[in-house]
């Protein structure tokens, strides 16, 4: 590989000077690089990457100078600081859904300027600087510079092959989700703290580690220097130049950004060379929007389309039907363990699978829920209705695990699922889709379904197959490679569909699916849905569109004003007077 | 223990420094918030203003109301440019990141070409003047900063929230593909809050200038600052910006009078992390 | 046919040798211009970044010494070449630029970069190529112990954070009302908090009042708080490690007190902005030269001095005296020519060991490099603003003026 390659560079009797610039490369890939595998693909964009640096800097060099250690040692002990400090931040903030965004990106400067302090106001530095001169550099290599070009080396594959391997791995995956879009993720089943935790660990591990190394190459370590704005906002460049998303894009920019500083050193030019720099930068960005690498594949991926398109264009076919009008039930794999009755009233006593007791939700002074109490038989299909506000979508949302009850019990097959972190709950066989779709945006529809079948119960054993299947069965198929962008709106509520079923859920929760649909499309939607009960799946459906909800609940219940108001037969329902009373107002009781 | 009367002057003189950290977050704030643009060239352009204040005021020995004439018509013009650009370009959040920075850079070495790297002071015999309120000295230079703050950031945010015009970018900001349902025209309405955003720095530049020496470097320092402020006051809320100045410059005074000023940068962000964690109601 | 007579003989090669001796002479006079190979000297300058202002002067001073070189025999008669690299006020920049001039451009020679960090960066390039390594702005001389090659060009003295305290009290003690409280103020810049602890300790021996030692940092934008304290702290001498334009920004915001302070001092400042602002009256600062008699006498001045001036103008540089700063580099360059001069030589050992046996006169005055971390006894000034000009103040031996009370 090219990094044997490079390993041999200080044997080649180049000129020192060669072992320093590329020490200094490696060293902003590698800063970039662990930058981008919390903030390039979980999207939590920090701006204290300064200060895992920082930390790892000064514990290498208290280390050595202050305790003896022998320099090598001193690097995992670096990285292993720094990386605390990481989940010590992350521990306190990942689990508040408000230090999103923007107010992510100002508490770790916060921090970095809290470290800053800290370090230069104690004895550990305490204002005349850290100097490593007594120090002596491990012996790798003959020369002094080998031997630190050959650490930093390693260090940038090091951190190559973590980024590698986080992006192509379920962790992965799961940190795209979640910078689409964290709460879905979240309900699909995605751990998003755990994912964060170990994604900011990495981060904040591998810059302690750098740090680490730094700290002799530099020699002399003073705050300012170290803690100052320069390093956040260069990784941070750095990486949205070569495409923060992309395990390679932070190399790309990298490497560019730090070549053109270098060949503008000389004296004459400097001024020049910096505003040089910055023009090319914002050249660089206006074109390439997305940062060079992705817009690189993207290309790539449109022309090797476009060639793959050219013989028979497959646009202009009518939208296949969904699968399932064909025959072919063997292909369909039943829920594991599902009892196909699923008509209560009939011979066997119906089970409940999902029970809702006594649930209230208060939003500061406002009552969502009060009391509300339902029981889901296995294998129904539950119509739910209400007027505006009056606590469905709540209610799902507490089902699903998204939201807090303040109190009461959610039971799914007698076991308690209230309380659970949204994820276990997913896991657990509670699915939902969304009124407006959240599709993963920059996942496309084939990605985005087997996300949710990845995080499922089953896991990753067929995700591949069991989400081509289920497009399939939704007939989107042929759709597979489209960016959700690409989608009209009754695709995307299918694949909305498709990635619910994805997770083979024992209870799926359907918001307003029927919405913005036209009467034909409402028509397949209801065979769906019965096709999909069919499986096993015990369905509840939120709906307004009083046909769909006729024709297909099994039972209805109504709510009102955060609680049950009645349930039964949907003609028994509709003809209730309290209910034509919440419609329409009493005056207009039949 | 220090004198309350120290206490009270360190008190002052943070809240009237922090009305120079509201407005350089001014433009920050609103391009952020309203525009989803995050434009650090803010704060060269406001250094750019204040070294333009200088040369016409110091060097070519004109009033400071030629600057000012000069500087707001070029700096919205400016502002309008840049804005075309992105929408030219299609830029989103991340990318005006880059954009900015680099426009920052490019006009800081304008800055040094044309005045080189030297410190620049700006003379005046105001420079230096405060009157008294009983034993508190209030710094006249910074009063006026502060004064202009919060006049420009009541107005903003009464043109926001009053005028159709400032509705509709509100409106945009929150939903944008709603709000061009409902006829709103988004694009000549951001063109002017860009204009106005550049101008906005422009004005915190006479300040600079008015107030402290000028080198080149001195950019950068406040970015960290200043992104504080606009975070804590909320993005797009210009009263918000001009509060959390205040609140930091205030704290930083306190904190510097009452224990070792190198220690300053704690308590300030300290109570920064506390507000985020906590987050109370009023904010 | 008569043989030449012995004696014609003798004239002949008597006046043939006269001749040559004196055509020898007059050649010696004529000055050559330099001629072959330049000589090339090496370093690195913060020309970007928040250094930029200071290494301005540098480089006009360095570029002067070129100039006069070149103009002159240049070193052992060949023309002198500075290969100036920008480092961008950043250390490891400053790294990989020596070991570039070393291993790539293959410099002969390299002199130091301006300010401690990158000074001790490019030491340890220095110290691992064997380069005698002349510096002028390191603040803290125990750093520059490790490396035995290292040669100080400003004479700071083994032991400034005491000896230079020591010379600022007894400067102060000769007014006819010394000052008995003194408060220290300080930047956690490292140079100058090195001065600051050493100024209270000495303060605090010789039993005088310390009520108020602060630190700030690097970079403080705003001194009203601090000024408040100083005011408050009302001692009889105010003594700032300050660096760059701290010392103006706290007099403005000690002006907005309406507090000036009796005796005050600021040590390592950037000299015109001082001038120019009323406030700064009779203020002291730390000086190694400024360009008057008997300074203006030394060696090299009469043509540093206009060749400096001429030089800051056409850079737009404000302040255009020739300064104590910028002359670090000058005296960089002189020492290493001297030191080639005397020997012949370009061996960096040979230089080394001159170095250390030798005394150089130097803008400086004569210095020697045989003491702890290589240097000689200190020559540290006090310089007072007085008319709208630097002029030193102490030690009376050189001072230009009397010190002035205020």
């Amino acid at each position: 590989m090219a990094g044997l390659a490079l390993a041999c560079l200080p044997f080649l009797g180049l000129p020192a000077f060669y072992d320093s610039f590329f020490y200094v490369l490696f060293y902003w890939i590698s800063l970039a690089t662990s930058w981008s595998i919390l903030s390039g693909y979980a999207g939590y964009f920090s701006l204290g990457h300064a200060a895992f640096l920082g930390a790892g800097m000064y514990t290498s060099a208290t280390l050595a100078t202050k305790f003896g250690w022998p320099f090598l040692a001193t690097i995992p002990a670096a990285a292993a600081v720094a990386a605390l400090l990481g989940c010590g931040i992350g521990a306190l903030v990942f689990r508040l859904p408000r230090l999103r965004g923007e107010l992510f990106a100002l508490m770790t400067l916060a921090v970095t300027f809290i470290l800053a302090t800290v370090i230069l106001n104690t004895p550990i530095d305490g204002g005349p600087g850290v100097y490593l001169s007594g120090v002596p550099v491990p012996k790798i290599v003959e020369s002094q510079s080998g031997s630190i070009y050959l650490l930093g080396l390693a260090t940038c594959i090091g951190t190559l092959v973590i980024a590698w391997v986080v992006s192509h791995s379920r962790l992965g995956l799961g940190l795209y989700a979640i910078s689409d879009d964290e709460d879905v993720a979240e309900v699909k089943g995605v751990p998003t703290f755990r994912y964060k935790m170990i994604a900011f660990a990495l981060s904040s591990g591998i810059a302690g580690a750098v740090g680490g190394v730094h700290s002799i190459y530099v020699g002399f370590l003073t705050v300012g220097e170290t803690f100052g704005i320069a390093v956040p906002l260069s990784v941070v460049l750095m990486s949205v130049l070569g495409g923060a998303r992309h395990w390679f894009g932070p190399t790309v920019g990298a490497t560019l950004i730090t070549l053109a500083l270098f060949g503008f050193a000389s004296s004459g030019q400097s001024i020049l060379g910096r505003a040089v720099v910055a023009l090319m930068l914002i050249v660089a960005v206006l074109c390439l929007p997305d940062g060079i690498v992705p817009t690189w594949l993207k290309r790539n991926r449109l022309a090797a389309l476009r060639k793959m398109q050219a013989p028979s264009p497959s646009k202009s076919e009518p939208e296949p039907e969904a699968h399932a009008t064909a025959s072919g039930t063997g292909d369909i794999p039943k829920t594991s363990g599902a009892v196909v009755h699923p008509f209560p009233g009939k011979t066997e006593a119906p089970r409940v699978v999902l029970s809702v007791e006594d649930v209230h939700k208060s939003f500061g002074g406002l009552q969502a829920l009060r009391g509300a109490t339902l029981d889901v038989y296995e294998g129904e299909i539950l119509g739910l209705i209400g007027p505006n506000g009056c606590g469905k979508t709540t209610l799902i949302n507490m089902i699903t695990g998204h939201l807090s009850l303040t109190s009461g019990t959610v039971k799914l097959e007698g076991q308690t699922i209230s309380g659970l972190p949204a994820h276990l709950t997913a896991r657990r066989g509670v699915a939902r889709t969304y009124q407006i779709p959240r599709p993963f945006a920059h996942l496309n529809t084939l990605q985005n379904v087997e996300m949710c079948a990845l995080f499922s119960e089953r896991g990753a054993s067929s995700a591949g197959e069991e989400a081509m299947h289920w497009l399939e069965f939704c007939g989107l198929a042929h759709r597979a490679q489209a960016l959700p962008v690409e989608l009209n709106l009754r695709e995307r509520k299918v694949l909305e569909l498709a990635r619910a079923l994805a997770a083979r859920p024992r209870v799926l929760l359907l918001d307003e699916v029927m919405s913005g649909l036209n009467p034909s499309e409402v028509d397949t939607a209801i065979r769906l849905v019965r096709q999909i009960r069919d499986q096993g799946t015990s369905i509840v459906f939120v709906e307004h569109l009083m046909r769909a909800v006729v024709q297909l609940s099994d039972r209805v219940a109504v709510m009102n004003e955060g609680a049950l108001l009645t349930s039964g037969r949907p003609e028994d329902v509709m003809r209730d007077e309290r209910v034509i009373g919440i419609y329409f107002g009493h005056g207009h009781a039949a | 223990m220090p004198s309350f009367a120290l206490l009270c002057q360190a008190l002052v003189s943070g809240l009237l420094a922090g009305g120079l950290y509201g407005l350089l977050g001014l433009g920050l704030s609103l391009s952020w918030g309203l525009l989803r643009l995050v434009n650090i060239a803010y704060f060269a352009l406001a250094f750019l203003g204040a070294y333009v204040t200088y040369q016409f005021g110091s060097v070519l020995h004109q009033s400071l109301a030629v600057s000012i004439l000069v500087i707001l018509p070029c700096f919205f013009a400016f502002g309008v440019g840049l804005h075309w650009l992105f929408k030219r370009f299609h830029v989103g959040e991340f990318g005006s990141l880059l954009v900015t920075f680099g426009v920052a850079v490019l006009i800081e070495s304008m800055i040094q070409w044309l005045w080189t790297a030297d410190f620049r002071r700006f003379e005046t015999p105001y420079g230096s003047s405060s009157f008294k309120v009983g034993s508190i000295f209030v710094p006249t230079l910074e009063l006026a900063a502060f004064l202009t703050a919060s006049v420009l950031a009541v107005g903003t945010w009464l043109w926001l929230s009053r005028t159709y015009v400032g509705k509709a970018l509100r409106a945009s900001a929150e939903d944008h593909e709603m709000a061009a349902a409902f006829g709103i025209n988004h694009r000549s309405q951001s063109y002017v809050l860009s204009g106005l955003c550049a101008s906005y720095a422009g004005v915190a530049g006479v300040f600079i200038a008015l107030i402290s020496t000028l080198a080149p470097s001195q950019i950068w320092s406040w970015l960290g600052v200043v992104f504080a402020v606009v975070i804590i006051g909320r993005l797009g809320n210009p009263i918000g910006a001009l509060v959390a100045g205040v609140v930091i410059g205030a704290c930083e005074g306190l904190a510097m009078a009452v224990l070792s000023p190198a220690w300053a940068p704690i308590v300030s962000f300290s109570i920064l992390i506390g507000i985020l964690l906590w987050q109370p109601k009023w904010l | 046919m008569t043989h030449p007579s012995l004696d014609t003989k003798r004239r002949n090669l008597l006046s043939g040798i006269a001749g040559g001796l004196a055509l020898g002479l007059g050649a010696a006079n004529v000055k050559a211009a330099p001629t072959g190979k330049p000589i090339r000297i090496g370093s690195t300058l913060s020309l970007t970044g928040p250094l930029a202002q200071t290494a301005a002067l540098h480089r006009i001073a360095g570029e002067s010494f070129v100039d006069i070189a070149n103009e002159g025999a240049g070193i052992l008669g060949r023309p002198v070449e500075w290969v100036l690299l920008d480092d961008q006020s950043k250390p490891e920049v400053t790294r990989s630029l020596y070991e570039k001039l070393l291993t790539v451009d293959k410099v002969d020679l390299v002199i130091g970069p301006y300010g401690t960090n990158s000074i001790l960066a490019a030491m340890g390039v220095a110290q691992r190529y064997g380069k005698v390594f002349i510096q002028s702005s390191m603040g803290i001389p125990k750093l520059g112990g490790s490396y035995d090659m290292q040669f100080p060009a400003s004479p700071f003295g083994p032991y400034p954070e005491k000896d230079y305290p020591a010379k600022i009290l007894d400067c102060v003690a000769s007014l006819p009302t010394p000052p008995k409280s003194v408060t220290v103020l300080t930047s956690k810049f490292p140079s100058a908090q090195f001065m600051a602890e050493g100024m209270r300790d000495v303060a605090k021996q010789r039993g005088l009042q310390v009520p108020l030692y602060l630190e700030y940092e690097f970079g403080t934008r705003d001194f009203a708080s601090i000024a408040a304290r100083v005011k408050d702290a009302n001692a009889d001498f105010l003594w700032v490690g300050a660096l760059g334009l701290e010392g103006n920004q706290l007099l403005e915001a000690l002006k907005k007190l309406e507090y000036s302070p009796k005796l005050h001092f600021y040590l390592y400042p950037a000299p015109g902005p001082l001038l120019a602002q009323p406030e700064a009256k009779n203020v002291l600062s730390h000086s190694f030269f400024e360009d008057h008699p008997p300074f203006s006498n030394r060696v090299g001045v009469a043509k540093l001095s206009p060749m400096y001036r001429a030089r800051a103008v056409k850079a737009g540089v404000q302040y255009t005296q020739l300064d104590s700063q910028g002359t670090g580099t000058y005296n960089s360059f002189h020492l290493l020519a001297s030191a080639v001069e005397a020997t012949k030589s370009l061996d960096d050992k040979v230089l080394g060991q001159w170095l250390k046996k030798s005394t150089v006169d130097t803008v400086f005055g004569p210095l020697t490099f045989n003491g702890t971390y290589n240097h000689g006894p200190d020559r540290m000034l006090v310089k007072q603003v007085q008319n709208g000009k630097w002029v030193v103040v102490w030690p009376r031996d050189v001072a230009g003026a009397k010190l002035n009370a205020s």
